[in-house]
């Protein structure tokens, strides 16, 4: 079995859903044609199974014992050849399958990454998550598809021919009439998908108050209420099983017209074929066959309908794939970026009158908090109107704005796996000096594998403010140039605050940082503040002086009730 | 990092099973009948097909094959409109079986005690609560009839086949000796190998779920290689786990395709060898080949669905387990408190063996005092008010209401003493009102306002897209934490016990307008005993008296005058709110309405039940249910 995932998935074909899928195929052809070719033969080993048995009881009908037995010893060898291929259709499908899934992972997670923060600005975020879910699965399935699909057709035909070339009118019976009650079925299922839709979605509302029901129980636990919240379950789960029977009242007819259909048209083959024998114009042996192709049938012709149907939906789920291909960032890099050694110089907001000096720690406090992350945005390229030294930062490529600056902000990810993974990927050494700056040291302390501990996801199992610290450490650890924390402290406790506030102050010595908050503690330890009303800066100064002197200022940072 | 729940075993799985279907006899009874009667039907065609080819070789009349033509498609209808009736009759079953499961198994859950959520972690419950019932779900609806059915026709083929001649019935077995230990072997290692790699997916999903929702995390730290790293990593655990499942599969399917053809074969020759010997018919022969053909339908139904089968069983014994361990209902009368006061005596607590959290408290509150517990962070503050609260059992010492242990207490008696709103918040999936009036069934509507007037609450509850009606919680329309806490509060207002306990329930207001809501509310509240846990000042300012907590013990307790004029740490943690800023001392500059956590004192509300940790941790400040971020 091939090695998968390739190390690099290759650049797609995006410009359509079908270009997409087509590339797909090209790209797995060493073992998409493998598949369909052993699919092909799995189907014809099947196909012909009925015109053996037919051939087995003619022998029998005549008295021939040796052909009775040479043809049950054929069909046992088409038996075992049917299993050979049709496991070994079944590997490559699997690596077909895989395939396709897995490069569609690799090309959504890099282009995730070239995106980056313009990922949320361009396209629905839940949107590309989902290809990770259903998505992936769905052109897995269009890959894996085209194998049994192909060989389905190709034994459709083969056993027409058979039909045909042993009785025309009762072939072209055969052939007129099968697909015309695939149809009808077809037909059938169109309801029965809507109303199953129906149910998995009633479905879906009761998994999600369950779920919410156990996110909420040590709150029903302080004040009661269990009574209520379990009688609200059991109607929904009633709804629900209400919906449940509605569906399969859909269901059984449609399982009685698979059934009746079928049935009805093996009796008219037969009713016919009978006739025919009794005519002289057919063997009884050939009756049985015809019998058994038109029973036959239905499975290939099934898995027709199987392969329309998961080619459809992975052309949907490839629509999607193509979309998030399609997206291009709202920060564009300059046709040609200025060098990197002339990004140097204090860093500015004009719109804002922001200045940044280099080697000094900036506050920058907003009457409105937003408008001083939207200056951190902006001194930090994630939006337009950032200068460095008077040079607007989009003259320089995205890539090296993001080595000098770097904008920490509490909406930051943690990721999932080894907690040193997250904060120190590169293996810098500057850890434990930034856990002690964050005093985020008795975090890891307290966890049982200490900084190989498992994150869960977004990091749950922490608390609001441990979290914060770990994103501190993370963005202290990534050691850039110039640091612009979004209120980092704003969840700690004021003694862990102190503490940090303090550290803050001697852990990156002449290197910039801007902290945008509005605590006086930490205020207290930086070098100058700004103080921005109205997306403007109306005062800067040292935090003392501008308590002294600005009383909005004042105002804003010690707003505690003083009673 | 913590126990996880318990998991039933295979026989009270099995036992349990068998009640469940013995419970609708009737229902049971009616299903498999129809679905016999169908495959009845279904069996009759082949048998009329051997007449008809007999009746060709006999060179009988046009007639006759009209005859048995008309015969055969009389039971094909009858077929189909049974198979409609036993399909709907086994969904109605179905249906109905799954609803009380899955209600019985929520009912549990409310049910549980909340220390042994805690120990176990939500994260297992909720996988219990929406995984495993979704599979059992599954394999209600497709696994269980399917198999059902399959064995029904196996069972009626292989009987009709006796009928036709029974010395053709014995070629079936020769597949038998390949295909029993084959699956065997199959099943032994299927299920596990599935799960492993389900899991694998679930690890490639959230990575790539990480890197989407993080793709600016991602950017600004310059991530981009370690994310497609982990993610070709993840992608590599799912093949290896896939190659493992295709081995199995390599082995399996070969031997189940080859045991569908034996059979055949068999047939042929041994039928075939006695009917030149003229001991059966050419009609018996046909019947039996056909009927042979026949099996193949049953048998891979059966095989295909016995894995899903397995699956189901492994979530019922998860969704069982759930139950189990669970402290028997306490039989006796229901001991009836006299009065409304509380006594703690000699209370130690530790949510880990050997660390204890709270170290010997002695309190006594007095009926419709306000007493505000403040301490510095992991002193064991709100530990204490869960134990006021009966949240948590005692490890030793005791607390009674009115002569009577809180642990003596059913729940709902418990809830109309005691009532506890921490600063965790959470709004249930429902509508404003829904979210208040649940503590009490049956409150009308003025009550249900009334209640949110004394929070401060009516008057943005009202001007929401569809006023109290407004649905919110997950899915809804989002209320800030405020307002959540504002509503946990409400609740807590309707439910009206005599007893409160609040735990920093107001932190995630801003200051001022948390404490026009403690005034608001201390005048609804008049005449009730207030426990308030409390980083802000204030609180304790307004109160009666103010206990301090340090370490696990009460080390100062009086009014704020007599602690403040004691000079101890009261006073200086008083003088540095108030006096000059002092970094060690100061207060949190403290909720400009953005923090979620105001985080100052409290000491630990686990996330994640993982208790042991965060006490051990120390100063870990509270974590939000339902807040994943700081902010």
């Amino acid at each position: 079995m091939r090695q998968l995932p390739d190390a690099e998935p290759g650049t797609p074909d995006g410009r359509s859903a079908t270009h997409y899928l087509v590339w797909l195929v090209r790209r797995f052809r060493s073992t998409v044609f493998p598949a369909i070719g052993l699919a092909i033969l799995w189907m014809l080993c099947q196909a012909v199974v009925p015109a053996i048995v037919g051939k087995a009881i003619d022998a029998a009908v005549r008295h021939d014992g040796d052909g009775l037995f040479t043809w049950s010893m054929v069909l046992l060898a088409v038996g075992a050849g049917q299993a050979y291929f049709g496991v070994a259709r079944h590997r490559f499908a699997v690596v077909n399958f895989l395939g396709a899934m897995f490069v569609t992972v690799q090309v959504t997670v890099r282009q995730a990454g070239r995106l980056g923060s313009a990922l949320s600005r361009r396209i629905d975020t839940g949107e590309v998550v989902a290809i990770g879910t259903a998505d992936i699965r769905a052109v897995g399935a269009a890959l894996d598809i085209t194998a049994r699909g192909t060989g389905s057709l190709i034994a459709v035909v083969v056993v027409t021919v058979i039909l045909l070339t042993t009785s025309v009118p009762l072939g072209l019976v055969v052939l007129v009439g099968v697909p015309v009650l695939m149809a009808v079925v077809g037909l059938l299922i169109k309801p029965l998908h809507h109303r199953q839709q129906l149910t998995r979605e009633q479905q879906g509302r009761l998994t999600a108050r369950a779920a919410d029901l156990v996110g909420g129980l040590r709150v029903l636990r302080g004040v009661g209420g269990e009574a209520v919240t379990a009688e609200r379950y059991r109607a929904e789960s009633q709804a629900l099983r209400s919906a449940g029977v509605r569906t399969a009242g859909v269901e059984s007819l449609l399982e009685a017209a698979q059934v009746l259909l079928p049935g009805i048209f093996l009796v008219l083959v037969t009713w016919l074929g009978a006739r025919f024998a009794l005519g002289g114009h057919i063997t009884v042996g050939q009756l049985v066959s015809f019998y058994a192709y038109a029973a036959f049938l239905v499975a290939p012709l099934r898995q027709l309908t199987e392969a329309l149907d998961k080619l459809t939906r992975g052309h949907v789920a490839s629509r999607r794939v193509v979309g998030l291909l399609d997206a291009v960032t709202d920060l564009p890099d300059p046709s040609s970026p200025r060098p990197a050694d002339q990004l140097a110089g204090d860093l500015a907001d004009p719109q804002s009158g922001v200045v940044v000096r280099c080697g000094e720690i900036t506050a920058i406090v907003a009457a409105e908090p937003a408008d001083a992350a939207r200056i951190a945005d902006r001194l930090g390229r994630y939006a337009e109107g950032g200068v460095s030294a008077g040079v607007p930062l989009d003259e320089f490529a995205l890539a090296t704005v993001r080595r000098r600056v770097l904008v920490a902000d509490n909406d930051a990810r943690l990721f999932t796996g080894p907690l040193r993974a997250d904060l120190d990927p590169g293996g810098s050494g500057r850890l434990p000096a930034a856990l002690h700056a964050a005093a985020a040291t008795d975090i890891v302390e307290a966890l049982p594998d200490g900084l190989d501990s498992e994150v869960a996801e977004r990091g749950r199992t922490f608390s609001g403010g441990q979290q914060q610290r770990l994103r501190l450490v993370r963005a202290l650890v990534a050691d850039p140039p110039a640091l612009i924390l979004v209120e980092p402290t704003s969840a700690v406790d004021a003694h862990t605050e102190a503490r940090i506030a303090d550290r803050l102050a001697t852990t990156r010595p002449g290197r910039t940082t801007v902290i945008c908050t509005s605590s006086p503690l930490v205020l207290d330890r930086t070098d100058r503040v700004c103080y921005v009303e109205a997306g403007r800066v109306v005062a800067d100064g040292s935090h003392h002086d501008l308590l002294a002197t600005e009383p909005r200022y004042a105002r804003t940072v010690l707003r505690e009730d003083q009673s | 990092m913590s126990a996880l729940l318990p998991v039933a075993s295979t026989a009270e799985v099995r036992r349990y099973a068998r009640d469940l279907f013995r419970r609708h006899p009737r229902a049971l009874g009616v299903t498999v009948g129809l679905h016999a009667l169908a495959a009845v039907a279904g069996l009759v065609g082949p048998r009329l097909l051997g007449e008809l080819v007999e009746s060709i070789q006999h060179g009988r009349g046009v007639s006759t094959v009209d005859r048995l033509a008309a015969l055969i498609a009389g039971f094909v209808v009858l077929q189909a409109v049974l198979i409609r009736f036993a399909y709907l009759a086994s969904a109605r079953l179905g249906e109905r079986v799954l609803a009380g499961l899955r209600e019985e198994f929520v009912e549990r859950v409310l049910a549980l005690p909340l220390s042994t959520v805690e120990r176990a972690g939500s994260g297992d419950l909720l996988t219990r609560t929406t995984r495993d019932v979704d599979a059992l779900s599954r394999c209600v609806r497709l696994a269980v009839p399917e198999t059902m059915i399959a064995m029904i026709v196996g069972i009626l083929v292989v009987a009709a086949m006796f009928a036709v001649t029974p010395v053709l019935a014995l070629p079936l077995l020769v597949a038998v000796p390949i295909l029993v230990p084959g699956t065997r072997w199959y099943l032994k290692r299927a299920p596990e190998a599935y799960l492993k790699q389900n899991a694998t997916y679930s690890t490639v999903t959230d990575g790539l779920a990480e890197t989407v929702e993080g793709a600016r995390t991602v950017d600004a730290l310059r991530r981009q290689r370690q994310r497609t790293e982990r993610t070709d990593t993840d992608l590599h655990r799912s093949y290896l786990a896939e190659r493992a499942t295709l081995f199995l599969r390599t082995v399996w399917f070969p031997i189940v395709e080859l045991s569908w053809v034996l059979p055949v074969v068999a047939t042929l020759l041994v039928g075939g060898a006695l009917y030149l010997r003229g001991t059966v018919t050419l009609g018996q022969l046909t019947a039996a080949v056909v009927y042979a053909q026949m099996l193949v339908d049953p048998v891979d139904r059966l095989l295909s669905w016995l894995d899903e089968l397995q699956v189901g069983a492994a979530s019922l014994a998860r969704l069982l387990g759930v139950a189990e361990g669970e402290a028997e209902p306490r039989a006796g009368a229901v001991p009836v408190p006299a009065g409304t006061g509380i006594e703690v005596r000699g209370l130690r607590f530790a949510y880990v063996a050997g660390r204890e959290v709270l170290h010997g408290i002695d309190l006594t509150l007095t009926p419709g005092e306000r007493l505000a517990i403040v301490g510095p962070s992991g002193a064991g503050k709100s530990t204490l008010g869960r134990l006021l609260a009966g949240v948590h059992q005692p490890t030793a010492g005791t607390i009674t209401v009115g002569g009577v242990s809180l642990d003596d207490l059913p729940l709902d008696r418990l809830r109309a003493e005691v009532a506890l709103v921490s600063q965790e918040h959470h709004v249930f999936i429902g509508t404003v009102r829904d979210n208040v009036a649940m503590v009490r069934p049956g409150a009308g509507e003025h009550e249900v306002r009334t209640a949110l007037a004394a929070v401060n609450a009516l008057d943005w509850a009202l001007t929401l897209p569809a006023g109290l009606d407004t649905e919110v919680g997950a899915g809804g329309h989002s209320l800030s934490s405020a307002q959540a806490q504002q509503i946990a509060l409400a609740r807590l207002v309707l439910a009206d016990p005599h007893t409160l306990v609040l735990d920093e329930a107001t932190s995630l207001l801003d200051p001022r307008a948390a404490r026009d809501l403690e005034r608001s509310l201390a005048a609804v509240l008049h005449g009730r005993t207030v426990v308030a846990i409390a980083h802000r000042l204030f609180s304790a300012h307004d109160a009666d008296r103010v206990a301090v907590v340090e370490d696990g013990r009460i080390t100062e307790l009086g009014s704020h005058d007599d602690l403040v004029a004691a000079n101890g740490s009261y006073a200086a943690l008083w003088r540095s709110w108030h006096g000059e800023r002092t970094p060690a001392e100061r207060i949190p500059a403290g909720g400009d309405g953005e923090r979620t956590t105001a985080g100052g004192d409290a000491e630990r509300t686990p996330a994640g039940g993982d208790a042991q940790r965060i006490t051990a941790g120390g100063n870990a400040e509270p974590a939000i249910a339902g807040a994943d971020r700081a902010d």
